[in-house]
């Protein structure tokens, strides 16, 4: 218990020194990427209480953020707007308008009972079959949002959401994520599931019922992802259906991995490694435009870096940073080391 | 007749891509349960080394060669790169190292070329018409038949009359047994990926002879179709694979015809529901797939 | 031509196989008896090159070869039939002689006429020549891994529980044909659940418990001074 009360203090402690250096320093674009960091944590910690519990690699991951956005984006666009931003609503849809705060919870629960009614079929798969209907859930996720004009303004950017993400929120809301990961992995459905990821069979014959273990995570996973999409929606206030897609799944999987996607305290040191390097190399990319060094735009070399530091870290480190213990039994080994030294 | 003919020649053309492509996907999938997610940017490889021998006045067909070989290295290259380092690791491992590969030879792509479409030089019979039995077809059409025929048969003599072909049918139903015969395990690794390469590069170029032009991300189209055509035919039988192919070409072109102008645009999410439905009904896709080897 | 020196092998921190020796000289016949989960099938596939050895020494004709993987053993002059009977289900009975020639596949003629060999010697694979492996019974199953094994001409078989699971007509033919495999001037390496068989055909034997070897002589040694039952419990 006492070592994961470290691990909260410890990460949630990053967390809020994150916040207070960005109070002092005070300055607008240290602003937005501290709190797309803390977006993208949200993010990254669904996908972790899904793929670190069961062992299992997801794609819809981001096809979930997609409904969240949309949710809250429905219930905020103030009705005045709505005959702009969506000319072809619903009717009924049309006067509903109610606090981006309420919008944003709605948004993670709709995300989860969507993943709740689609996904408990799919769990008893396994392996290649779990990934490839994975990846055709988020493609069939993605046609429908891009098609769906009635409700998402279609492949066109749906603008007029109302701006009510901020920094303090996004941190609130990390802190939050990271305890219900916590708690989640020690409970007893994430202590079978774990159990399960390393032998299926074994995990079975202690009377664990695999797919209904992974749905919960499924679910709780989706929650997560559709609450960080409400958070984002309203942060940016404006997005397409492609923000939803491969290229972003590529972002959050990048964290997830490099940081090691067994452990909580993997999942928010990647996030917070992975978006530093992103930045700074989105930086480097705009000096060299500005410099014309290359006759064409400098883009993707972010990617490519990202990329080629994921394959290194699997090579070299398969469990990522972090691949077994969280940080709170690490530093508490220490310190019980230190101990019995003295 | 003339209805009959247009729908058969845009079925087995159709099919005839979608079979090879899906037959590339499974050929590595079959040895190494790896599911390739880096098949998309062979394709993409071979059009844009057509692209960049554009100007070159080289004959077309020397260039054609020279794009499906750039695309057997870049199949080469996601084994040394995304495969080797992380084999034997676990699965999922294999399958992040393969998405991140993809990814990364599209973003070389947008960096070192361009985010626009680039035009793919293209013999002038690709742009031409014949007219069979009062249905007018483009000729490329025809190639992509005659091409997906010779190319399968090929593959079908390759894989029942050599020995590599056996040894890597055998590698692929029990790898272990097949390496203590004396079978190396790397030399049937890098044939299934240059195989692979192989047949993107082909089937690339006859799918960018559709456009006309490459982009990035035009390897993502058929590795979705990849997918729905190994599911459908058996994610381990090659056999299933080209089956696959040809049925979704079937159901495609059919739904292309009966569906309208509204509900084609779900046309994608109709398909991979499909392929859940049948991935549920059975993990190992529709066909069954060659039995694993156990004792009877 | 094989020895084994102090050989290790462990599943993680099981250690199957704990400090085991043993050697086959040119055209010997060794069997390796003891009960289930005595470690006989863990050194056999540790001098296969199918698991790695984790301490000790496989040395054959003197050169070493510890840790070698399978396909080197093969080349090496190592061939090995596993327990788990593996056929290749859906490649054909001539497929699979096919494969096991693999290592020289370059002597065209030499493959032919080693194939036409063995499907004399086994009459019921030439019936069945043409059809998916998958469709034989266990006991042609059986024969054709050991036909196939032969087929890459080495100079050592490592024979693990040819057996297992098959109906007693059919296991006084796979030891018949085990015999002639010897007559022929072969080493064989036999592991055997079935003791007393695999007396009948050893020159010598080696008894296997928790890992280690109990008893070692010859044949007739083994089969006068242990209680071959109690090999079977383990005792």
């Amino acid at each position: 218990m006492k070592r994961h009360l470290l691990t909260v203090a410890i990460l949630g402690g990053l967390i809020v020194l994150l916040v207070l250096v960005n109070q002092w320093l005070g300055i607008r674009l240290y602003d937005r990427i501290a709190t797309n960091l803390c977006i993208s944590l949200v993010l990254v910690l669904g996908l972790q209480v899904f793929m670190g519990n069961s062992g299992i690699l997801s794609f819809a991951h981001m096809g979930f953020m997609g409904v969240g956005a949309y949710t809250s984006a429905v219930l905020t666009i103030p009705a005045q707007m709505k005959g702009m931003a969506l000319p072809d609503l619903y009717p009924f849809l049309q006067a509903v308008q109610v606090s981006p705060y309420l919008a944003i919870a709605a948004g993670g629960i709709v995300a989860a009972l969507v993943a709740a009614a689609l996904s408990y079929p799919l769990m008893r798969l396994s392996d290649a079959a779990a990934v490839i209907t994975s990846f055709a859930l988020l493609v069939v996720l993605y046609t429908v949002m891009t098609h769906w004009s009635q409700v998402t303004n279609g492949p066109r950017t749906l603008f007029g959401l109302p701006k009510a993400t901020d920094l303090p929120l996004a941190a609130g809301v990390a802190i939050l994520a990271l305890i219900a990961a916590l708690v989640f992995k020690e409970s007893r459905t994430g202590r079978l599931l774990r159990a399960s990821r390393d032998d299926e069979t074994a995990a079975a014959a202690l009377g664990a019922h695999i797919p209904s273990l992974r749905w919960r995570a499924f679910i709780l996973a989706a929650l997560f992802a559709g609450v960080g999409g409400a958070l984002w929606g309203h942060f940016i206030t404006s997005f397409s259906p492609k923000a939803f897609y491969l290229k972003e799944t590529f972002l959050i999987l990048s964290m997830l991995v490099i940081g090691g996607a067994n452990t909580v305290t993997g999942a928010i040191v990647g996030t917070f490694i992975v978006t530093i390097a992103y930045e700074s190399l989105r930086g480097f990319e705009g000096v060299l435009n500005e410099a014309k060094i290359m006759s064409n735009p400098v883009i993707g070399l972010t990617e490519i870096v990202l990329a080629l530091a994921m394959i290194a870290v699997l090579a070299l480190r398969p469990g990522g940073l972090f691949p077994t213990r969280e940080i709170g039994a690490l530093f508490g080994r220490k310190k019980t080391r230190q101990e019995n030294a003295g | 007749m003339t209805f009959t003919v247009q729908f058969l020649i845009d079925v087995l053309s159709l099919g005839g891509a979608y079979a090879l492509m899906a037959l590339g996907l499974v050929i590595v999938y079959g040895i190494l349960k790896l599911v390739n997610f880096a098949y998309g940017e062979l394709i993409m490889v071979a059009g844009y080394a057509m692209f960049l021998m554009g100007g070159s006045g080289l004959p077309w067909l020397v260039m054609a060669g020279v794009a499906v070989i750039m695309a057997v290295i870049a199949g080469i290259a996601t084994d040394y790169v995304a495969f080797r380092p992380v084999r034997a690791k676990s699965v999922t491992a294999v399958l992040i190292t393969s998405f991140a590969f993809s990814t990364l030879l599209q973003n070389a792509a947008l960096l070192f070329i361009s985010p626009r479409p680039r035009p793919v030089p293209l013999p002038d019979i690709f742009s031409q018409t014949v007219t069979i039995f009062g249905a007018i077809t483009p000729v490329r059409n025809l190639i992509t038949i005659v091409a997906a025929i010779v190319l399968l048969a090929l593959f079908a003599w390759l894989m029942r009359r050599t020995v590599l072909g056996i040894a890597m049918r055998a590698a692929a139903t029990n790898f272990t047994m097949a390496r203590m015969l004396g079978v190396p395990a790397n030399l049937i690794i890098t044939s299934a990926f240059a195989i692979s390469g192989f047949l993107a590069g082909v089937v690339g170029l006859l799918w960018i002879g559709r456009i006309g032009t490459v982009v990035p991300g035009i390897g993502l189209e058929p590795l979705l179709v990849a997918f729905i055509a190994t599911v459908i035919g058996g994610m381990r039988s090659m056999t299933g694979a080209v089956i696959g192919g040809f049925l979704l070409a079937l159901i495609d072109t059919t739904l292309n015809y009966t569906l309208s102008q509204e509900l084609l645009k779900f046309r994608d999410a109709f398909t991979f529901s499909l392929v859940i439905l049948i991935l549920l009904w059975r993990p190992d896709g529709l066909i069954k797939g060659p039995a694993s080897g156990q004792r009877t | 031509m094989l020895e084994v020196n102090d050989l290790e092998v462990r599943y993680g921190a099981i250690r199957a196989v704990r400090g085991v020796s043993l050697k086959a000289d040119t055209g010997e016949l060794v069997a390796i008896l003891g009960a289930n989960g005595a470690g006989k099938s863990s050194t056999l596939m540790c001098i296969a090159g199918a698991l790695k050895a984790a301490g000790g020494s496989i040395r054959l004709d003197g050169q070493d070869v510890t840790s070698a993987n399978p396909e080197k053993m093969v080349r090496a002059g190592v061939a090995t039939v596993p327990e788990t009977r593996d056929v290749f289900p859906d490649l054909t009975v001539t497929e699979n002689l096919t494969l096991g020639s693999y290592t020289r596949r370059s002597d065209r003629a030499g493959v032919t006429e080693d194939r036409e060999r063995m499907l004399a010697l086994f009459p019921r694979l030439a019936e069945r020549a043409a059809q998916p492996a998958g469709t034989l019974s266990g006991g042609e199953q059986q024969m054709l891994v050991i036909a196939r094994a032969m087929m890459s001409r080495p100079k050592v078989l490592l024979l693990d529980e040819p057996s297992l699971g098959l109906a007693p007509v059919i296991v006084d033919q796979i030891f018949e044909m085990i015999r002639t495999l010897k007559q022929s001037g072969l080493t064989i390496v036999l592991v055997e659940q079935n003791a007393r068989k695999a007396l009948s055909v050893a020159d010598r034997a080696y008894v296997m418990r928790l890992g280690k070897i109990a008893a070692s002589g010859t044949a007739a040694e083994i089969g006068a001074a242990t209680d071959l039952s109690a090999l079977y419990l383990g005792g």
